[in-house]
């Protein structure tokens, strides 16, 4: 007789007990892969822009007020000779849907020459490139309004603005990006919004942010220092800071969702910690008499606290399976993107977090088993036989 | 007669781990579910109380939200000539207030300033006193010629340096200083998280030469509905749309928010029924012999059928009145203002989320429920128990 061989016994001896706590088991931790997705997807964000080196500079008071044009000569001639600085891409909104649509698009409008450089990750082939540089309409679309609108590289997309003046641009698609985090996006020349913006009688060379492009992360610091002191004594006085605490102030705004998912997480080990927990306890109690059989027949006492331990990671083995499964396949068929909600399109279902899913689950399997476990193999065995049960 | 409530109540201690271990479950799960329930009437409040039907906000075509609209003073204009506004009876003039919303960055107070929200700034005149009818001066109001600003009521509780003396910088320049001269109150709703000042001085501050949106009101005998179409007819060629409509747009992002929370907080709710279920399948296992015993003393089926779920529904009780202390001890220990933005605006909205009584009844009533669920299919195997075999069983 194996200890496998009694583990599977005893799983089976009631099969009700098992199978709700294995589905107590199951609906909390498709809660829990999807949050630690998001916050495994977050992290990955997080890094990946460190790794980018762009600084944010935009007008002090708000991201609304816009800054002249003409200031991203001044902030690349602190660094004549590029030591510290790659290229400078200026970027205006412009808040573009599509006609009939209520989604907003991440819609903005970069400095054609120097966006290639300062958005590298983004991958643009030479030859798409080249695309860019040579059509005033070239537009770079993430791929969920691709998806939804159809739209093909070398085809037309046409937005409408939602701020004043409220232009309506066609753009000819030059690369539709796979990235998750930019599922939402859709970049495009500012001279081309300028030509548009000039003919409607509005003021044109002027940005909502620069994006300075660094080559080191103390070339990121010093510059964020000289360029807020640059601009002080002017009616522009600027407010610099990393990628990640700009983009921290939209993902707060949007209701803290990272946060929310972290809550959720806990939440979710405490529950399953007490619904395992509660049924090894019950499980140990009816059964301490058979424990005590099985160590007067020649059991040893670490295959009595094998078998107590390894019924309870075997119970969160499979309530976690069949909880992550589903949830995983749930969001790889329909991507959250498909809701357009800021930073919840970025969710998707990475191999670490179900790994590290798993991982929670058989630790707290281990955790709620261990101390019948460790009752199981204190257990004296004159004793235990002697009471009912 | 039934089984006495003191019977039960005594037995959930009898197997006081597994009692313990499940009640602790439902806390939490209730915990959340407060949370929830709160935040959801914390918006629910906010946006009643913006839904004055004879309010109507006017954009430019095309435009999402005020702070995306521009309005030139020839629309402005046009707008004194629509039929069936208001006037104010001492000056005979419509009542419409023109306003211009920019906004300005301020660190959160929640997080000690390591983020920062877009909070709006409305430039008003006196007349937007008589539109707004809600809008109630707690201390003093700006005067037209300074720089001074009021804060709202939520605003200044959630964002720093909006305190009675505090100076806001606002707009381009170099001086641009404006003091904080009082609070107002909008009876909870949306304009209590912006900052208000003086429409002439604030249009200067930001070089605007256009407004940003009007607000109207509709007079006493005449139909919002016609007044809207009016606005929106071939004569102005403005958008417009009642107060409530607005503000029930711009909450949309909100309440997707909410939606995908309430999925997960239902997920875990399940994972609550199941582990009541397996307590209480679990207790009529180990009573056996006591429930037959019950059968024979001439207690039927149906009372222990009662007397069982009963004894789960104040097993969820404890644990929801538990919940609902963690929730309410978790708003007051790590702040319970929540501000995000409007669907379409990147300002602000602030929330106070409070656990009232009524939410936390509401939370406790699911969870009862959430317990009777858990112990209505062990409740039955014990009511089917057969009596005599039921004694025989050792």
């Amino acid at each position: 007789m194996t200890v496998t061989y009694v583990l599977m016994q005893n799983l089976r001896r009631n099969p009700l007990r098992s199978g709700l706590t294995c589905l107590a088991f199951a609906l909390p931790m498709a809660v829990f892969v999807a949050a630690l997705s998001f916050v495994v997807a977050l992290r990955e964000m997080a890094e990946a822009n460190e790794r980018q080196l762009r600084l944010a500079v935009h007008h002090k008071t708000s991201i609304i007020n816009l800054l002249p044009a003409g200031m991203r000569r001044r902030i690349e001639a602190l660094d004549p000779q590029r030591s510290r600085l790659t290229a400078v891409c200026g970027m205006r909104w412009f808040g573009g849907r599509v006609p009939g649509t209520p989604n907003t698009l991440t819609s903005l409008a970069a400095d054609a020459d120097t966006f290639p450089a300062v958005y590298a990750e983004v991958g643009l082939t030479p030859a798409e490139v080249e695309a860019w540089q040579r059509d005033r309409r070239a537009a770079v679309a993430g791929r969920g309004p691709a998806e939804q609108h159809g739209w093909q590289v070398g085809g037309r997309a046409v937005l409408e603005s939602t701020v004043p003046p409220y232009l309506s641009l066609e753009f000819t698609i030059v690369r539709i990006l796979d990235d998750p985090q930019r599922a939402n996006v859709f970049y495009f020349r500012r001279d081309y919004m300028d030509e548009a913006l000039r003919e409607a009688g509005w003021d044109a060379d002027a940005v909502n942010i620069f994006w300075v492009k660094c080559v080191s992360a103390e070339a990121l610091r010093s510059l964020q220092r000289d360029i807020d002191a640059l601009f002080a004594d002017t009616p522009d006085q600027t407010k610099s800071e990393d990628e990640n605490a700009f983009i921290a102030n939209f993902t707060q705004a949007a209701g803290d969702i990272p946060g929310l998912m972290k809550a959720m997480a806990l939440v979710v080990v405490f529950i399953i910690a007490l619904v395992a927990g509660n049924t090894m306890m019950m499980s140990f109690r009816e059964r301490t008499g058979e424990l005590a059989v099985f160590k007067a027949i020649g059991f040893q006492s670490w295959r009595v606290f094998a078998i107590v331990l390894g019924e309870s990671m075997l119970l969160a083995l499979v309530g976690s399976l069949l909880g992550i499964v589903p949830a995983a396949a749930v969001l790889a068929l329909a991507p959250a993107r498909g809701l357009n909600m800021g930073p919840i399109n970025a969710l998707e279902v990475s191999p670490a977090a179900v790994a590290g899913s798993l991982a929670i689950a058989l630790a707290v399997g281990a955790a709620a088993g261990l101390w019948p476990a460790i009752r199981g193999l204190r257990l004296r065995t004159v004793d235990a036989l002697r009471t009912p049960g | 007669m039934g089984l006495p409530l003191t019977y039960h109540w005594r037995n959930l201690f009898v197997r006081r781990s597994t009692t313990l271990l499940t009640v602790l479950v439902v806390a939490a799960v209730t915990a959340v579910l407060a949370w929830l329930l709160s935040f959801a009437a914390a918006l629910r409040t906010s946006l009643a109380v913006a839904s004055d039907a004879r309010k109507i906000i006017v954009l430019k075509r095309g435009a999402t939200a005020e702070s995306n609209s521009a309005i030139r003073a020839e629309d402005m204009n046009l707008l004194t000539q629509v039929e069936g506004l208001e006037t104010d009876p001492q000056t005979g003039r419509a009542l419409i207030s023109p306003e211009m919303i920019v906004q300005v960055q301020l660190p959160r107070l929640a997080d000690g300033g390591r983020t920062a929200a877009n909070v709006a700034v409305r430039g008003v005149t006196e007349i937007a006193f008589a539109v707004h009818r809600n809008v109630r001066l707690e201390g003093r109001c700006f005067a037209p010629g300074g720089r001074e600003v009021i804060v709202g009521r939520t605003a200044a509780r959630q964002f720093a340096g909006l305190q009675v003396g505090d100076t806001v910088n606002l707009g381009f320049g170099q001086d641009r200083g404006y003091v904080v001269v009082g609070t107002f109150s909008a009876d909870g709703g949306p304009m209590e998280s912006e900052i208000w000042g003086y429409l002439p001085s604030l249009m200067n501050a930001y070089n605007r030469t256009l407004y940003s949106s009007a607000s109207l009101r509709v007079a006493p005998g005449a139909d919002p509905r016609s007044v809207i179409a009016r606005i929106e007819g071939p004569a102005v060629q403005l958008n417009a749309s009642t107060e409530a409509d607005y503000w029930r747009e711009q909450a949309m992002l909100i309440r997707v928010y909410l939606a995908v929370a309430g999925v997960l907080v239902g997920l875990m709710a399940v994972a609550a029924v199941l582990s009541i279920a397996n307590t209480m399948y679990a207790s009529v296992a180990g009573r056996t012999r006591e429930i037959a015993m019950l059968r024979t003393i001439g207690f039927g089926p149906g009372r222990i059928l009662a007397g069982f779920v009963l004894e789960a529904a104040m097993l969820a009780l404890t644990g929801g009145l538990l919940g609902c202390a963690a929730c309410a001890a978790w708003l007051e220990l790590a702040g319970n203002t929540k501000d995000m933005f409007g669907a379409t605006t990147f300002t602000s909205m602030a929330f106070e989320i409070v656990l009232n009584p009524r939410t936390a009844a509401e939370a406790l009533a699911c969870v009862v429920l959430v317990g009777a669920a858990g112990a209505l299919l062990p409740a039955r195997r014990a009511a089917r128990l057969p009596a005599i075999a039921g004694l025989r069983e050792a």
